[in-house]
C-alpha cells in the first residue's frame, strides 16, 4: 500500500486517512436523525462487488418502488451524498477509495453496509484480496443484509436508517430444553419408498423446489388406502392448477406403486 | 394529443407499490430469512457442512458440554443447501426480508444443544439429541427389542471406543478360525 516514505500513489500519508470520531459530526447526526425533514442523497461505492447489489439499488429508484418520492436520490459525487452506500466486499485495493469518499462527504453522513458482502464479507470472506466487510474500516450504522437486497428491503433499510422505521430483526439465543425429542417425519411412509421419492422429486425439479414436493408428496402418502390418497393428490393437483407440479405428482405416484408391487 | 395521452395514464394506473405503507406482496417461491425452529434441530451440523458462505456456524465448547448452532444473516447468500439438507425441517426459508439492523450484533442467532458423553470413557462426542433421533429413525426403520437395545449401546460410544470394540471383536474372531 505505502511506499518507504509511507506515502501512497497519491501522494497522501495513511493518517490522513485515518477516521477520527468528532464529537460535533456526532452531534450534527444525531440532530440530523431526530427529526429529518429534507431528502437524503445517496451516493454509492462498490469496493468489489459483482454488481447484483447496483441493479437492486437501480431497481430500487425505478417507478414500481421509486425511492425518489420519500427524497431518496442517489447523486454521482460524494461530496453531495448524506447517506454512503458500500456495497461489495472490501478488496484490497478499494480500500483507500473507500476512504477517500468517507472524507469526502460532508458531516453528518450516514454509512451504510449493503448486502451480504457490505455486511461481512459475504461469500468471498474468506478470499486472498478480500479484507471483510466495510465495517473493517468504516464506521457503519446500518446493515442491510440480502444476496442482494430486494428494493423493498432496501427502502426499509433506508428508512430504518433514517429513523422512520424500527428494526425487527433481534439476536436470539436458544438453550436446549430438558425433554425435548425430535421423532422422524412421515412415521408412516417406509425408509425406501421415502428415499425413492425424495430423490426422484430431485432429479425432476431441483434440490430446493424438490425437496419442497417430496415433503408435500409424503405427506399424502398412506400405504394401506392407495385409492384415497391419489383422489385426494387430485384434489390438491386441481387447486394448484401447475401442469409441472401434475407431471411430476405423476412420476412420484409411479415411483410408490412401483414399490408398492415390490413388497 | 395531450387528452390522449392523459386517457392513457388514467387508464394504465398507477404503478408504484405503496410499500413500506402497506405490506409488499412476495413472490411465490421468494428465499427470504432462513427460519430455524430451535425445538426441532437436532444439531447434526449438515447445514453447516452445506453452507457455502459460512454463515452458519458450530462450534464445541467442552468445558460446557455443549454444542452452539449460530447463524449470521449478514453472511447469508439465501441459496436454501441448509433447508435441502435438514433431515428434520427444522430450518425454512420464510418470506421474511426485513432483515436491516442498526447494530451487527442483531444479525446473529444461536442456540445451545447438550453433548452425550460416552458410555466408556466419558469423553463428549455427539448431541444427545441428535443419538436419539437416530435411534427413533432406527425404530421406524423396523428396528425393536433386543436389536434396538443393542444399537443404542453401540451409539452411545465414541468412535475410539467404537474402534477398540471392534479390535476385540476382530481379535475374538480370528482366534476362533485358528482354532
Amino acid at each position: 500500500m505505502t511506499g518507504k516514505n509511507g506515502r501512497n500513489a497519491d501522494g497522501m500519508s495513511e493518517d490522513q486517512y485515518a477516521i477520527h470520531s468528532d464529537a460535533q459530526a456526532g452531534q450534527l447526526k444525531a440532530l440530523l436523525l431526530k427529526d429529518i425533514k429534507r431528502s437524503v442523497f445517496v451516493y454509492r461505492i462498490d469496493c468489489g462487488g459483482c454488481n447484483g447489489c447496483e441493479i437492486e439499488i437501480f431497481a430500487a429508484i425505478t417507478p414500481i418502488f421509486d425511492a425518489e418520492r420519500f427524497g431518496i436520490r442517489v447523486v454521482s459525487s460524494p461530496r453531495h451524498a448524506d447517506i454512503l452506500l458500500y456495497t461489495g466486499s472490501m478488496t484490497r485495493s478499494m480500500r483507500l477509495p473507500a476512504l477517500r469518499a468517507y472524507h469526502a462527504a460532508p458531516d453528518p453522513k450516514i454509512c451504510v453496509a449493503y448486502g451480504a458482502c457490505g455486511c461481512s464479507g459475504g461469500i468471498f470472506h474468506d478470499l486472498y484480496g478480500v479484507w471483510g466487510g466495510a465495517d473493517k474500516f468504516i464506521p457503519i450504522d446500518a446493515y442491510i443484509p440480502g444476496c442482494p437486497p430486494t428494493p423493498p428491503a432496501t427502502i426499509y433499510g433506508f428508512a430504518m436508517a433514517l429513523g422512520l422505521l424500527s428494526q425487527k430483526l433481534k439476536a436470539t439465543h436458544h438453550v436446549e430444553g430438558e425433554d425435548e425429542c425430535v421423532q422422524p417425519r412421515h412415521p408412516q411412509v417406509p425408509l425406501d419408498l421415502r428415499i425413492a421419492v425424495e430423490r426422484e422429486a430431485r432429479r425432476m425439479a431441483g434440490y430446493w423446489h424438490g425437496k419442497r414436493i417430496a415433503e408435500t408428496f409424503l405427506d399424502f402418502i398412506e400405504p394401506n388406502d392407495e385409492q384415497g390418497a391419489a383422489q385426494k393428490i387430485q384434489v390438491y393437483l386441481a387447486q394448484q392448477d401447475d401442469p409441472r407440479l401434475a407431471e411430476i405428482f405423476g412420476k412420484l405416484q409411479e415411483v410408490w406403486t412401483t414399490h408398492a408391487q415390490g413388497r | 394529443m395531450v387528452l390522449k395521452l392523459i386517457k392513457q395514464v388514467i387508464k394504465v394506473g398507477e404503478a408504484t407499490v405503496l410499500y413500506p405503507f402497506t405490506p409488499v406482496e412476495v413472490a411465490p417461491g421468494f428465499r427470504g430469512r432462513p427460519q430455524h425452529d430451535p425445538a426441532l434441530c437436532i444439531s447434526c451440523a449438515a447445514c453447516v457442512q452445506a453452507c457455502p458462505s459460512n454463515a452458519l456456524t458450530m462450534e464445541t465448547d467442552p468445558d460446557r458440554g455443549i454444542q452452539t448452532w449460530g447463524i449470521f444473516y449478514g453472511r447469508c447468500i439465501y441459496c436454501a443447501r441448509c433447508e435441502e439438507v435438514c433431515p428434520t425441517g427444522s430450518i425454512q426459508l420464510s418470506h421474511d426480508f426485513e432483515l436491516a439492523v442498526m447494530n451487527k450484533a442483531d444479525l446473529y442467532e444461536r442456540a445451545d444443544y447438550r453433548l452425550a458423553a460416552c458410555r466408556r470413557c466419558g469423553t463428549l462426542f455427539a448431541p444427545a439429541k441428535e443419538i436419539e433421533y437416530v435411534l427413533a429413525l432406527l425404530e421406524q426403520a423396523g428396528l425393536s427389542g433386543q436389536t434396538l437395545a443393542e444399537r443404542r449401546s453401540l451409539l452411545e460410544l465414541c468412535p475410539s471406543c467404537k474402534r477398540k470394540m471392534d479390535l476385540h471383536k476382530m481379535v475374538s474372531l480370528y482366534q476362533e478360525a485358528d482354532e
